[in-house]
């Protein structure tokens, strides 16, 4: 309450300075980004906040009521597009943005769902995007919404019409980039990472000015690779040749694929990396800096300040690109800033995040075969004997290897959200492991190849999908809901004593946070692999969610496909609220 | 008028295909007759593969290359227009043949009649049922050459020690420098995109021996005409690969059109054309083993 009123006096301040422009149409600012979290009457930033906590102050829809809970409306994004909505959406101004597959913007009426605009990016025929057409989100900053497309290019729209205001292509989608992740703000700068299926990239930080997308500075995530800070190079990542041999580091992967995070206390934006290439880790000794790694860099010159690897010589194609979400808790009896992690490898890291330091990491997963715990001390892996998938060679069939997590993650991209009340990370996570071989015949480009073939599958009788209620003080699991199909879709916690996440069968689910116990749910007509997000409009409280089967799981068949082979596409925006009275 | 009929006939066939999915049924349609009567042949192929398909210049549609003239052949000999297009290499080539002949791309590259340079292989035959592999034109192997620094190109390999590298990037080639003798020529090997690259490499100075397919090696020297730059005559020791065969790939349901092309390379390598075409771009044609 206290906040409301404050933030009322502060609008009132705002618009008697800048009178002749109404503050709504100007739109927001980038400090109006950095209090998204607490101003629950919008939802400006992925993630509700730069540091991507997905915790919202609201609590008028609550564990009481929320069995309550009916649609308000449903919008879809029409057109035979059905295809991975993995997108969170933005509110302002009575205006709810999303972003669709096939790199769509949608700019619905917040109160009735009727569309306002629709941006359609011309795609070239020849991409071929390895993981789905998904997007993740946008950002909105002043009139523009701004987001990245298939074909690595960054758009910026004006909100009220969809037009194009600048368009610029960040890589070559030629070369193998592509862009999926939500665009990241910060001090008027748009940050992005990239992405890529193809072997040859290397990962990338990337920060635009915000009016017109021109490029200020680039950061490389392999070492050896040059930075740029205003059109001038600006040191070398790591160090030449420490921990990749030759040339290597030329192509070593390390993209950026999740976009990023930003902590003002700190000053850091922190971005995952992925995995290293080529996938034969036996190719490439060393650690291969900085891949399946999380980066903390300085927003005003692009440097690197610590880093943190999380899978040294990744051998698994895990990939490090998970999120990390900063926060304040008290260990030991010191106050502390941490971040915390659940990495694709299965392990939940809590890090100090002023300087990269392992705190505590505890494994989240039912199953890790390739180390058994981290240690504390040093901060790496305690690698399992004959946990790495082995060298292909000559032209026999290698032997077979189990290894869980599968490549897939204990928790892929889907983000996890961290109740400020609860105290708790609730982690969307999948049991899973995989047979891998080596395969000698195997043919890429018309060329024989020495390919690996695997197999996914479940690991338990009852799910493979479990939200999980991770307490990142001891790192143990409080609760867990577990789920038959995989989850593939983000989490948001409230001041409600809330959980909500989206099933593949369909539903959104409101969980207690306490608890764990499931307290509603309702089918959206197709799987849910989006992220929810709550806000407050006329008094009363939103929930929003996109729906649309889709994302890299149905790519993989097998065992795992069983589970939803019944879910049809789809492609809708449902809102939700109380009844009135 | 052509492509707008091509168009709607594409169509027409993709709704039979939704039919044969909803109830198991042959399809009536006979794709041999429809490319006469359309009166155009839709081919993919690689992108960035030469001396095979490449866009000169780059990201034109100019395309050169042997698959290009070979489809052009084939097109002329059915009495057709040839309506030609590159498509990116995807992890693997279940991928490329989903995307080039039997679904066709997510982004809306239409799905080809013939692709082109699809490995004439027994594991990929049942692996993608959905498409028929035939018409095998070429016996591709693995083969290296050496600049003027080394000048004896065929030493036993693992004297190469110390010797400049080069390969394209994540191919066999590549693995085959990084991984054998005990990893002892890995720090020297330089990456590029494609196997041509890496031969072209010789002559520019950037590297003393390259490792890429035989076509790729020849085309390479003969494009460079620089007496220097020499091909390795015996084997690589221990090479991966022994070789593999080449052909190419059509929809499981167009085995008449897949008939009429392996009728039209078998009389192409009979009468002196494949030789032709090889030659034009400095490749020696090997007929393939189970042509």
């Amino acid at each position: 309450m206290k906040g409301r009123i404050s933030r009322y006096v502060a609008s009132f301040a705002a618009l008697s300075i800048a009178a002749a422009t109404p503050l709504l149409a100007a739109g927001p600012t980038s400090q109006d980004l950095l209090n998204d979290a607490n101003t629950p009457g919008d939802v400006l930033t992925y993630g509700m906040g730069p540091q991507a906590q997905r915790f919202s102050t609201l609590a008028k829809v609550n564990v009481d009521n929320v069995k309550n809970m009916v649609p308000a409306f449903a919008a879809s994004l029409g057109g035979e597009k059905q295809r991975g909505q993995e997108a969170q959406p933005l509110v302002y101004d009575g205006t709810i943005y999303v972003t669709g597959s096939y790199s769509r913007v949608f700019a619905f009426d917040a109160r009735t769902g009727e569309k306002k605009w629709e941006y359609s990016a011309r795609l070239p025929d020849g991409i071929m995007p390895c993981c789905d057409v998904v997007n993740r989100g946008a950002a909105i900053h002043g009139d523009k919404i701004i987001f990245a497309t298939l074909d690595a290019h960054l758009i910026a729209l004006n909100r009220h019409t969809g037009k194009v205001i600048w368009n610029k292509t960040t890589s070559d989608y030629q070369a193998g980039y592509s862009a999926t992740a939500a665009p990241l703000i910060v001090k008027d700068m748009v940050i992005t990472g990239n992405s890529g299926g193809e072997f040859g990239i290397i990962g990338e930080v990337q920060a635009r000015n915000v009016d017109t997308g021109e490029l200020i500075w680039s950061r490389p995530t392999i070492e050896g690779n040059m930075g740029t800070l205003k059109g001038q190079p600006n040191g070398m990542t790591g160090k030449l040749n420490a921990s990749w041999p030759g040339d290597m580091y030329k192509t070593g992967g390390g993209a950026t694929w999740l976009g990023g995070t930003y902590d003002p206390d700190t000053n850091l934006i922190f971005f995952g990396t992925g995995n290293p290439g080529p996938w034969n880790s036996h190719l490439r000794p060393g650690d291969n800096l900085y891949t399946s790694s999380t980066l903390a860099i300085d927003p005003d010159t692009g440097v690197i300040k610590w880093h943190y690897q999380t899978t040294p010589h990744d051998g698994w194609d895990f990939d490090g690109v998970n999120e990390f979400i900063p926060f304040d808790a008290t260990v030991n009896g010191k106050a502390m800033k941490l971040g915390a992690k659940a990495d694709r490898n299965g392990y939940f890291y809590v890090l100090d995040r002023t300087n990269g330091k392992l705190v505590n990491a505890s494994k989240f997963v039912m199953q890790t075969t390739w180390a058994n715990g981290i240690n504390l001390k040093t901060g790496r892996p305690n690698y399992t004997e004959d946990g790495r998938p082995g060298a292909p060679s000559g032209t026999e069939k290698g032997k077979v290897v189990f290894s869980s997590p599968s490549f897939l993650g204990g928790k892929n991209w889907m983000p996890m959200a961290y109740s400020k009340d609860t105290g708790l990370f609730y982690v969307p996570s999948n049991d899973w492991g995989m047979d891998i071989w080596n395969e000698p015949i195997a043919y890429k480009k018309g060329s024989a190849y020495l390919g690996a073939g695997f197999t996914i599958k479940p690991i338990a009788e009852d799910h493979i999908g479990a939200l999980r209620a991770m307490d990142p003080k001891t790192g143990k699991i409080v609760w867990e809901y577990k789920n038959k199909a995989p989850l593939w879709g983000g989490v948001l916690t409230t001041a409600g004593n809330l959980v909500f996440t989206g099933t593949p069968e369909g539903y959104l689910k409101a969980f207690n946070a306490k608890t764990g116990e499931e307290l509603w749910k309702f089918n959206t007509g197709s799987g849910v692999v989006g992220s929810p997000i709550t806000w407050e409009q006329d008094g009363e409280q939103y929930v929003a969610v996109m729906s649309g089967w889709g994302g890299a799981v149905p790519l993989w068949g097998g065992e795992v496909a069983k589970t939803f082979k019944e879910i049809s596409q789809g492609g809708s925006l449902w809102v939700f609220k109380l009844p009135k009275g | 008028m052509g492509k707008q009929a091509t168009g709607i006939g594409r169509r027409a066939f993709l709704a039979g295909g939704l039919v044969a999915l909803a109830a198991p049924m042959p399809l009536s349609a006979a794709p041999l007759a429809k490319v006469r009567e359309l009166g155009t042949l839709r081919v993919a192929v690689y992108k960035h593969n030469r001396p095979w398909s490449w866009a000169e210049p780059d990201n034109s549609t100019n395309l050169r290359g042997i698959d290009v003239d070979l489809a052009g052949a084939i097109a002329r000999t059915l009495g057709v227009k040839l309506d030609i297009e590159e498509f990116t290499a995807g992890d693997d080539m279940a991928t490329d043949l989903r995307n080039a002949v039997w679904r066709g791309g997510l982004l809306g590259f239409k799905p080809a009649d013939i692709m082109m340079h699809v490995p004439f292989d027994r594991q990929l035959m049942v692996e993608n049922d959905q498409c028929a592999i035939l018409a095998p034109y070429y016996r591709e192997s693995f083969a290296a050459a050496c600049g003027p620094e080394q000048n004896d190109c065929d030493v036993p390999a693992p004297q190469y020690r110390g010797r400049r590298m080069a390969a394209a990037v994540a191919t066999i080639p590549d693995i085959y420098l990084l991984s054998s003798f005990g990893g002892t020529l890995r720090s020297s090997v330089t990456h590029f995109n494609t196997g041509h690259d890496a031969v072209l490499a010789l002559g520019t100075g950037q590297a003393d021996v390259a490792v890429a397919t035989k076509a790729e090696v020849e085309a390479a020297i003969f494009d460079m005409k620089n007496p220097a730059i020499h091909p390795r005559k015996r084997a690589l020791e221990a090479m991966m690969s022994p070789g593999w065969d080449i052909g190419m790939a059509v929809k499981e349901n167009s085995r008449s059109l897949g008939d009429a092309v392996e009728g039209i390379i078998g009389k192409m390598s009979a009468d002196g054309q494949m030789k032709a075409i090889f030659g034009a771009y400095g490749v020696e044609w090997r007929p393939a083993l189970s042509a």
